[in-house]
């Protein structure tokens, strides 16, 4: 039973953060909090940056989370303490 | 006879007379028309400054907005041109909340001590006009974090005459716009920015392309 519970705690981990990961547009680059594109003025012909608000999940998100699914992985074949009988 | 022949005689001459007189005032007109200053504090918010270094895993693209300053252009003498441009360095960000506070922070570009970056003209070479737009390699003094190096750039300047109104939808505003575009790279050791550090994850090169415009309002 304990075991398991790591175990699929684990999998949940890695599925939420390569999840996000893929959902947000699988970006290969680092985690983006703003993000922008470029419109252009229409009488001088300037190209400029029209930032926004937007999450991005960056290749450190699914990778922290198979750090932590490991772990979790590795901590699940530890024996669990059983607290016996005082005597 | 003789009264019709001085008759056209006095007529030619006036026709020769005001067209030397139309002449001249053009003439003049080209020769002594002041420098317009053109104000690039963009109302708009247009104004920009992007910037990219190469990394490791992706190209680092960022932008400023922070743009102000004068240049004072003469559309018959564009090699005259002189000028100065700032940049409030609060303004530059990139889209990596934590590559934004390092980019500000004392290693970077310590915005807080130094919060400008300023070119500033001191000569224009190789000028060619073409219609509206002349291009030139500017020469002058840009100032990054407190270092002041001589560079020289290629800018290319196109004036918009009688362009301020339809920019700013008020056609009663008469005035006219400069668009002043330039590519140029620095180093960023050059100006003590991280030297040396971080070129694992950060390139030395910074790829700087500028798109700003100026009004200048008449009187």
């Amino acid at each position: 039973m304990f075991r398991r519970r790591f175990r699929a705690a684990a999998l949940s981990v890695l599925l939420v953060g390569v999840g996000t990961w893929f959902v947000t547009g699988a970006h290969r680059g680092w985690t983006q909090t703003s993000t922008f594109t470029l419109q252009r003025d229409e009488i001088t012909g300037i190209d400029y940056p029209v930032r926004r608000r937007t999450f991005v999940a960056g290749v450190e998100i699914p990778l922290a989370a198979a750090v932590l699914a490991t772990v979790l992985v590795i901590a699940s074949f530890f024996p669990r303490r059983r607290h016996g009988p005082r005597s | 006879m003789n009264r019709s022949i001085h008759a056209r005689y006095h007529a030619l001459s006036l026709v020769i007379v005001l067209t030397l007189m139309a002449s001249l005032a053009v003439v003049s007109s080209a020769v002594f028309a002041a420098p317009l200053t053109f104000d690039f504090k963009d109302p708009k918010g247009v104004n920009n400054v992007q910037f990219k270094l190469d990394a490791a895993l992706e190209s680092i693209t960022g932008t400023g907005t922070g743009i102000s300053g004068q240049v004072s252009f003469d559309p018959s003498q564009p090699a005259a041109t002189t000028g100065r441009i700032e940049l409030a360095t609060k303004s530059l960000t990139v889209g990596n909340p934590m590559m934004a506070d390092h980019l500000q922070g004392a290693t970077w570009l310590d915005t807080a001590q130094h919060p400008t970056i300023t070119f500033e003209v001191i000569s224009l070479a190789n000028v060619r006009t073409q219609a509206n737009v002349t291009t030139a390699e500017v020469t002058g003094y840009l100032t990054v974090k407190g270092t002041k190096k001589q560079v020289k750039v290629p800018v290319s300047l196109t004036h918009l005459a009688d362009k301020l109104g339809a920019r700013v939808n008020k056609p009663q505003l008469k005035g006219d716009l400069l668009v002043l575009r330039t590519q140029f790279e620095i180093n960023r050791s050059d100006y003590g920015i991280n030297p040396g550090q971080g070129t694992d994850k950060a390139a030395e090169i910074i790829q700087l392309s500028l798109s700003i415009a100026g009004a200048a309002p008449q009187s």
